[in-house]
C-alpha cells in the first residue's frame, strides 16, 4: 500500500477547547461607535458647533444688550434708527431696540422647536409602536392617519388661533397634534419590517411580555431613523412657525418669535432692510446647521456605518 | 414502548391558516406520543409542516382541531395563566438560524438572560449573573462572552448562544427546529453532540426537525415521517432505514448521499407519485402494521405491506 502512513510520524497536539472558544475582542459600544462617526465629518462638527453657539449666545447677547426685553419702551422719537453703537440692531417701527427683541425672539423659536420636536417623538414612537405591533389596530389608525394627514395643517392652524387663541402652549401643543403622524407613520412601517423576525418569536417562546419586546428588540432598531426626524422637525417647526406667525396664526403679538418679526418687518424692509436681514440670516442658520448635523447624526447612528 | 412516559401527546392535530376562501390546511390528522428522554424526529420536505407542529407544541401556532398534551394536561387552545407559564418554562425551541434568531442589538447577557426576566427566577443580580455563566460554560461558551454582541460571534457559537437561552429555563422538551441546517458542515457535529450530552445530562427529551437523514439516524430514536401535513410513517430509527414501507419514506430515503462515488453512481433514485395511492373507495387508515411501527394507506396497501415483512422475513 503506497498510501500507508506510520503512526509515529503523527501525534496529538494539546488541544483546549477554551481557546478555541477565544476570538477577536472588538469591545464594541453602540453609543460610543455613534459618536466616533460623528466626530469624522468635520463639516457636521462644526455645524453643530455653529448651532449650540448660536443658542449660548442667545442669552448672552440678552445679556450684555444694553436694554431688556420687558423694559422696552415705545418712542416715536427713535423710530427706525439704523444700527449704532446705542441700538446695535437699530430700532423698530416703535422706536424699539431690534438688538434685545431679535435674539429674544430666537430663544422662543427654538424652545418651541424643541418642545415640539420631543412632542412629537414621544406621540410618535408611541403610537407608531402599537399601531405596527397590534395587528387589528392597523385599520382604524390608518383611516386616522389619512383623515388627518389630508387636510393642510394651515387650515387646522386658522381655527386653532380663531377658535382657542395664540400662545406658546397652544401652539406647541396643536403644532405636536398634527406633527406626531409623519414619525408614527415612519415607525410604523419599520416595525412592521421588524416585528416577524425570528429574533421576537423565540422572545415569545420565552413568554416576553409585549412591551419588553417592543423596548428590548424592536425599538433599538429605530434609534437611527427616530434622530433623523427628530432632527429635521427642528428646523421644519421653526419654519412652519415662522410661516404661521408671518400669517398672523402663529403665537400671539406679546411672544415675539422670528416669524413675528420678520411678519412686522415686511411692511418697511424695503426703506430699512436691516428688519428683515437679522431675522432672516438667523432663522437660516438654526434650519441649515441643525439640518447638516441631524443628517449627519442620523447616519453616525445607523449601526449599519459602524465598522 | 408502551411502559415509558409519555410527556407529550398529539392527538388528530390540525393546523389551518388562514380563513375562508384562503384556508390552508398545514397539518392534518397527525398523532404522535413523544416518551421522556428520548428524541423523536420529524423528516419530512420543506413545507411539510414539521416546523408548523413543533411551533403549535410551544403555543405560537394556534391549533385548529385536535389537542395537544403536556403530561396529560391540554395545553392546546385556552388555557389558564399558571399552566400557560409552565409550558412556556418547560417547553423550550432552538431555532434554525442563528443569524436570525438572536438579537442583534442585546447583549448576549440579557439574551440568555431574558426567560429568567420574564419570570423573575432569579434571586438577586448576582444569583442572575451566575445563572448566565453556568449556561455559557455548559454550551462551551466562556462568560466573558456575557458582554458582547450577537455580531462578534461565528454561527456555531450563535447557535449555541441560543441553546444556552433555552437551557437556562430548565426546559424538560425542547423543540430543536432544524437546528444545524444552517451551520457550517464543521461545526455541525459540535452542536450535534452538544445536544445529545446535554440530553443525557439533563434528561431531557427532543423533538428534533429535520430534512438531513443521515444526522437524523445518527441523532433519534424514533422518527416520523411527513408528507404535506400528514404523517405517513413512524417507526424507530433502524427500524425505519432498514425497513421503510410507505413508497414516500422509500423516495425520501434512497436520496440519501452515500459517500462512496462507486455506489453513488449506481444508486438509483425512487420517485414518489402520489397518484398511486387511491383512496376513492378504500379511506386510508393510521395503523400499527409492526409494534412500534405506524404506517398510514388503505386496506389494500397495509395488504401489501404486510406481505412484504412477510417476504423481506
Amino acid at each position: 500500500m503506497k498510501n500507508a502512513v506510520r503512526d509515529e510520524s503523527f501525534r496529538f497536539v494539546e488541544y483546549s477547547a477554551d481557546a478555541a472558544e477565544r476570538i477577536g475582542y472588538s469591545n464594541y459600544s453602540y453609543w460610543r461607535a455613534v459618536f466616533q462617526n460623528f466626530m469624522k465629518k468635520r463639516s457636521a462638527v462644526v455645524m453643530a458647533f455653529v448651532f449650540f453657539a448660536i443658542v449660548i449666545f442667545t442669552f448672552i447677547a440678552t445679556a450684555i444688550g444694553k436694554f431688556q426685553y420687558d423694559e422696552l419702551r415705545t418712542s416715536m422719537m427713535e423710530k427706525f434708527t439704523s444700527p449704532n453703537s446705542e441700538y446695535w440692531f437699530g430700532t423698530d417701527n416703535l422706536g424699539r431696540d431690534y438688538w434685545c427683541q431679535v435674539w429674544y425672539a430666537t430663544q422662543v423659536s427654538i424652545r418651541l422647536a424643541l418642545v415640539v420636536a420631543i412632542g412629537e417623538c414621544v406621540a410618535g414612537i408611541i403610537i407608531g409602536c402599537v399601531w405596527g405591533y397590534v395587528r387589528w389596530l392597523d385599520r382604524p389608525l390608518t383611516e386616522l392617519y389619512n383623515i388627518l394627514g389630508n387636510i393642510p395643517t394651515v387650515i387646522y392652524m386658522t381655527l386653532i388661533a380663531l377658535m382657542v387663541g395664540q400662545s406658546f402652549l397652544i401652539m406647541a401643543v396643536s403644532l405636536i397634534a398634527f406633527g406626531w403622524l409623519g414619525m408614527a407613520r415612519n415607525v410604523r412601517n419599520l416595525v412592521m419590517m421588524y416585528r416577524d423576525r425570528e429574533y421576537n418569536l423565540a422572545s415569545r417562546c420565552l413568554g416576553t411580555p409585549v412591551r419588553r419586546v417592543l423596548v428590548k428588540n424592536i425599538f433599538p432598531y429605530l434609534i437611527s431613523v427616530v434622530i433623523l426626524r427628530m432632527a429635521l422637525s427642528i428646523p421644519s417647526t421653526i419654519a412652519t412657525e415662522t410661516t404661521l406667525s408671518y400669517l398672523g396664526l402663529g403665537l400671539d403679538v406679546n411672544t415675539p418669535s422670528l416669524g413675528l418679526l420678520l411678519r412686522n418687518a415686511r411692511n418697511y424692509f424695503v426703506n430699512y432692510p436691516y428688519l428683515l436681514v437679522f431675522p432672516a440670516v438667523i432663522v437660516s442658520l438654526i434650519t441649515v446647521t441643525f439640518y447638516l448635523v441631524g443628517n449627519a447624526f442620523s447616519d453616525a447612528a445607523d449601526p449599519r456605518n459602524h465598522v | 414502548m408502551p411502559d415509558k412516559e409519555k410527556l407529550i401527546e398529539i392527538k388528530d392535530l390540525q393546523i389551518t391558516f388562514g380563513s375562508g376562501r384562503k384556508k390552508f390546511v398545514a397539518v392534518d390528522h397527525v398523532n404522535i406520543d413523544i416518551y421522556k428522554g428520548e428524541t423523536f424526529s420529524l423528516v419530512g420536505e420543506s413545507g411539510s409542516g414539521k416546523t408548523t407542529i413543533g411551533r403549535a407544541i410551544t403555543r405560537i401556532n394556534p391549533v385548529s382541531a385536535g389537542e395537544i398534551l403536556f403530561k396529560g394536561q391540554r395545553i392546546s387552545g385556552k388555557i389558564s395563566k399558571e399552566l400557560d407559564r409552565e409550558v412556556i418554562q418547560k417547553c423550550q425551541m432552538i431555532f434554525q438560524d442563528p443569524m436570525a434568531s438572536l438579537n442583534e442589538r442585546a447583549k448576549v447577557d440579557y439574551i440568555v438572560s431574558e426567560g429568567l426576566y420574564n419570570f423573575h427566577l432569579y434571586k438577586d443580580e448576582n444569583d442572575r449573573k451566575a445563572k448566565v455563566e453556568m449556561a455559557l460554560r455548559e454550551v462551551g461558551l466562556l462568560p466573558e462572552f456575557a458582554s458582547r454582541f450577537p455580531h462578534e460571534f461565528s454561527g456555531g457559537q450563535r447557535q449555541r448562544i441560543g441553546i444556552a437561552r433555552a437551557l437556562i429555563m430548565e426546559p424538560e422538551f425542547v423543540v430543536a427546529d432544524e437546528p444545524i441546517s444552517a451551520l457550517d458542515v464543521s461545526i455541525r457535529a459540535q452542536v450535534l453532540n452538544l445536544l445529545n450530552r446535554l440530553r443525557k445530562s439533563r434528561g431531557l427529551t427532543y423533538l428534533f426537525i429535520a430534512h438531513d437523514l443521515s444526522v437524523v439516524r445518527f441523532i433519534s430514536d424514533r422518527i416520523g415521517v411527513i408528507h404535506k401535513g400528514r404523517i405517513v410513517e413512524l417507526a424507530e430509527a433502524e427500524e425505519l432505514f432498514l425497513h421503510p414501507l410507505h413508497p414516500y419514506t422509500k423516495a425520501l430515503l434512497s436520496a440519501v448521499p452515500i459517500p462512496d462515488p462507486e455506489l453513488e453512481k449506481k444508486k438509483k433514485l425512487i420517485i414518489y407519485d402520489p397518484s398511486i395511492h387511491d383512496y376513492s373507495s378504500d379511506k386510508p387508515v393510521w395503523s400499527e402494521i409492526l409494534p412500534g411501527h405506524f404506517v398510514y394507506g388503505s386496506q389494500r396497501e397495509l395488504d401489501g405491506y404486510q406481505a412484504e415483512i412477510a417476504a423481506a422475513g
